[in-house]
């Protein structure tokens, strides 16, 4: 044992009885015995724990009272992790014009990508993972970044369809741009994206026979969910909605897809990122009955009456909610954020200015009340050990742990927070601490910072226990990382 | 008998399991086990839980994303398909595998239709449940739960390993291979269950320091996830040390080969998740409930070359793990069902492809099974008022026959209500 115990004062958490569940209990049983108390360090060094005690508290300690701890939640939320700069920097501003920073600051455009003039699009997924997951680890606006991947997972789309990573590599672009605009602009945006057209199969419908894939998704799981709309709605809006296909590309490349058989293909190549195209000859010319209406209906018309139906604005505050703040968020407070939401014409910066400075944002309940996904945990890791160089390694991370960036799982994107937690995806988590360790040359930051930094100090007795125990600081950022508190957000 | 057989199988891991220091006593205590803190005690508990009396395994093969039921079981003399399939309907009735006049396999399930002809096939037709939803996500979770009015939270795969196991302290009874997150058949509170999605990878890189230190770290964890995050870790050592002694003694005895073509840049990974399942069933470790899944089904668009792919996916992964299976002298006690969320709109759309639509076939396979087609044929010219096949069998029907026949476990409580039988299986255990 390295680390000597200090004096500081330890305190246990007094006995809560808040929302506890039947695994919760399941837990309470087993830690009967070992010692429940929840430990905060309050100095800046590590310490021994009070005497094993039997209590039934079952919650974290917030810290949330403190203007620091709020700060250190609000960057963990939208940041993807954050270094010691970020950190100070943040600090020092305070909450509220940190909450003004994120909202306001224009996302920082990625370098572009070189491979996306392949012809086709046919360059690797790695290329297109490790191109973004650099940008997350350098870009001045973290933030920007976060949204980019909430909105991949809603609006999601897979390159595996999609077929042609230029065209996945042109989404990623356009989500991160419309990130914070209005929700009315941004359906717009969805519809006639070329990974989108692919993905969801607008790129084939027709009037005259229409594919209901895009018009049924759209309304359930984009903007308005199930039991909002009829089957008819989904076939009539189909036909309202058909028309679109890929763009035109600039020319055209041969290239040799099978060496061995001499086989060449014509593939399409872009000198520029374009949007899908409109052909009125695919289009359907009657009138539909959609959404309570009959009439001619465009697809700027199919959305703005989505956009007026009551569920659109509380299913995307929820959805935005179970990233940021709560996964088990009160009816009325999803009501109060969609009705504000609603009111800015579908504004993202309200809403999400709204939600940041919700009393539930910073209430004690919130505190640790989501689960990292697997990309922000390992970009965390990656900024909380102060190297930026291993986009490879998150990249080859991600499935085993149940997130493979432009590889979403279905159509309703990434599932969230408990979804993350299996016996696979726990361990693929240690194991990314174990080959993120291996990264580090040289000297670590110190450990008792990080533990301030990154866990607010609040850890469990058992956290706290091995970090008594740990031989060296290697071993001590190890604990850190692979802790449950860590993985935590 | 069979609980002496239970107890004797139980034995050699829970001797395995007495040098872990960790294992899943933690889910045992809270069950009320705590006076029998030995693992050999606890596993004597365990063969004594009520219902569970013989050695039958059951896995459910998940085809994510809605199969095309008329392409898998392809109806061959209906003019009406033509009519609403003009394009997808030709080659795939011509190129299909006949079962008898009326019907044939999906030309790709050749693997399927040599079974079919040995009598370990049985095609249940029509299955689907009431006012179906045409929402993935929705009738998913109907699947999942058996419960088409949405109140149950719980998986049915997850109420039986609750009512029928004690998968407490026998985290491989239940597990879902080839997956990073636990499938909502097999999610119940009550349960403890595995999840594995490379059995090479499955283990602490950092080794047995880590293993260890992990162990503490995760105990007693506070918070809503805490109780989530222990099970994890205590269900993941336990299974690893189960699968360092079971890898060490399987050979496969069937080649799982994953490079058919490739769908959607994907390779087989049914044949590598169904080769997991072999091996936990032919070591010993325990398993009742497997579940894997392929996805891909949701065939909106070029359906001809795809869905038939997905066939023979399915094909040659399930056809590799019978022979498997058989060669360990298993066969007789696994067996193996399809599912899927529903199946497809008879009416072809204008990308070649069909949207989502009701009832469809399920397949169940092995030697359990009694051959043969059930359930009534769907028609094709008398359809829903959504244009869709109207279901003949209720997919809890199916679900009571699995339960009650081949696990032996309560049906009506698992179901919460008796469903008329289904009987593809050559001898029930309880009816």
């Amino acid at each position: 044992m390295s680390v000597a115990p200090a004096q500081d004062q330890v305190i246990t958490a007094p006995a809560r009885t808040r929302g506890i569940t039947r695994r919760q209990a399941l837990a309470a049983a087993v830690a009967t015995g070992v010692g429940v108390g929840v430990v905060r360090i309050l100095g800046g060094s590590m310490q021994h724990i009070a005497a094993p005690r039997t209590g039934t508290t079952m919650d974290w300690i917030s810290p949330l009272k403190s203007e620091s701890a709020r700060v250190m939640q609000l960057l963990r939320r939208t940041g993807l992790g954050y270094t010691p700069t970020h950190l100070e920097a943040a600090l020092s501003d305070g909450f509220s014009k940190t909450v003004d920073r994120l909202i306001e600051t224009p996302p920082a455009e990625p370098p572009v990508l070189a491979a996306a003039n392949t012809p086709g699009g046919r360059f690797p997924v790695a290329q297109l993972q490790q191109w973004w997951i650099d940008h997350m680890f350098t870009t001045s606006t973290p933030f920007a970044e976060r949204m980019t991947l909430f909105w991949h997972g809603h609006f999601t789309s897979d390159y595996r369809k999609a077929a042609d990573d230029t065209f996945m590599y042109w989404q990623n672009l356009t989500w991160r741009r419309m990130a914070m605009t209005d929700l009315r602009s941004m359906l717009m945006s969805v519809t006639t994206d070329p990974a989108m057209l692919r993905y969801l199969d607008l790129a084939t419908s027709t009037g005259q026979s229409p594919n209901e894939n895009y018009s049924r998704e759209l309304m359930e799981l984009f903007t308005m969910g199930a039991g909002n709309y009829t089957e008819a709605d989904v076939r009539e809006g189909a036909k309202a909605l058909a028309g679109w296909q890929v763009p035109q590309p600039d020319s055209t490349a041969t290239v040799v897809v099978d060496a061995k058989n001499n086989v060449t293909r014509k593939l399409p190549v872009y000198s520029s990122q374009k949007s899908g195209v409109f052909n009125p000859r695919r289009s359907y010319k009657g009138s539909v009955t959609f959404l309570g209406k009959t009439g001619p209906l465009d697809t700027q018309g199919v959305i703005d009456r989505i956009l007026a139906q009551p569920a659109t604005a509380p299913l995307i505050a929820n959805k935005v909610v179970q990233h940021f703040v709560t996964a088990r968020p009160s009816t009325g407070y999803i009501k109060n954020l969609g009705d504000t939401f609603r009111r800015s014409k579908y504004d993202m910066k309200t809403l999400m200015r709204a939600i940041f400075t919700s009393p539930e944002f910073v209430a004690d309940q919130s505190y640790r009340s989501l689960v990292k996904s697997p990309t922000e945990f390992m970009v965390h890791t990656g900024r909380a050990l102060g190297i930026s160089s291993f986009s490879k390694l998150v990249a080859g991370h991600g499935s085993g742990m149940g997130q493979s960036l432009f590889d979403p799982p279905d159509v309703n994107g990434w599932p969230n927070n408990e979804a993350w937690i299996s016996s696979n995806t726990v361990v693929e988590r240690v194991n990314f601490v174990t080959a993120a360790m291996g990264q580090v040359k040289g000297s670590l930051p110190s450990p008792s910072d990080g533990i301030h930094r990154h866990l607010d100090g609040v850890l469990s007795p058992q956290t706290a226990s091995l970090l008594n125990q740990a031989a060296d600081d290697r071993a001590r950022w190890f604990i850190l990382l692979a802790s449950p508190e860590f993985q935590l957000k | 008998m069979t609980r002496e057989v239970g107890i004797n199988q139980l034995k050699r891991r829970d001797f395995l399991k007495a040098g872990l220091v960790f294992g899943a006593g933690a889910s045992g205590l809270a069950a009320g086990y705590a006076a029998v803190p030995d693992a050999f005690a606890r596993a004597v508990y365990a063969a004594k839980k009520e219902g569970m009396t013989n050695e039958n395994i059951l896995v459910m093969i998940q085809l994510a994303g809605g199969n095309d039921g008329l392409r898998t079981l392809v109806p061959l003399a209906d003019p009406a398909l033509h009519d609403l399939r003009p394009k997808l309907a030709g080659p795939m009735v011509s190129q299909a595998l006949p079962l008898n006049s009326q019907y044939g396999l999906n030309h790709n399930l050749g693997g399927v239709k040599r079974l079919w002809d040995k009598g370990k096939v049985a095609i249940v037709q029509g299955v689907g449940y009431p006012n179906p939803t045409f929402s993935h996500f929705e009738s998913i979770r109907i699947w999942e739960t058996g419960d088409p009015t949405r109140r149950q939270v719980d998986g049915w795969l997850g109420r039986t390993l609750a009512t029928n196991y004690d998968s407490n302290g026998h985290p491989l009874t239940g597990c879902a291979c080839g997956a990073t997150d636990a499938p909502g058949a097999l999610r119940d509170l009550q349960a403890t269950l595995t999840v594995i999605q490379n059995q090479k990878t499955f283990g602490f890189t950092g080794g047995t320091e880590v293993e260890a230190a992990v162990g503490a770290l995760y105990k007693g964890t506070p918070g809503i996830y805490g109780a989530l995050f222990d099970t994890a870790i205590a269900t993941a050592t336990e299974t690893m040390a189960t699968l360092r002694t079971s890898a060490s003694t399987y050979q496969p005895m069937a080649d799982y080969t994953d490079k058919v073509r490739l769908v959607y840049s994907s390779k087989n990974q049914l044949a590598a998740a169904l080769q997991l399942a072999a091996e936990l069933i032919v070591t010993g470790t325990g398993v009742k409930l497997l579940h894997v899944t392929l996805g891909g089904f949701d065939t909106h668009y070029t359906e001809i070359n795809r869905h038939d792919d997905l066939m023979g996916y399915l094909d040659s992964a399930v056809s590799a793990f019978y022979q498997d299976l058989a060669a360990h002298n298993m066969a007789d006690k696994v067996l193996i069902a399809t599912w899927s969320e529903f199946g497809r709109r008879p009416k072809e759309n204008a990308s070649g492809g069909t949207d989502h639509g009701a009832a469809a076939p399920l397949l169940l396979i092995g030697d359990p099974v009694q051959g043969g087609l059930y359930g009534a044929e769907p028609s094709l010219t008398t359809l829903d008022n959504t244009g869709n096949l109207k279901y003949s069998v209720d997919f809890r029907s199916v679900y009571q026959e699995i339960l009650s026949g081949h696990l032996g476990a309560d049906a009506a409580k698992i179901l919460g209500s008796s469903y008329d039988r289904v009987p593809f299986l050559k001898a029930p255990v309880a009816v």
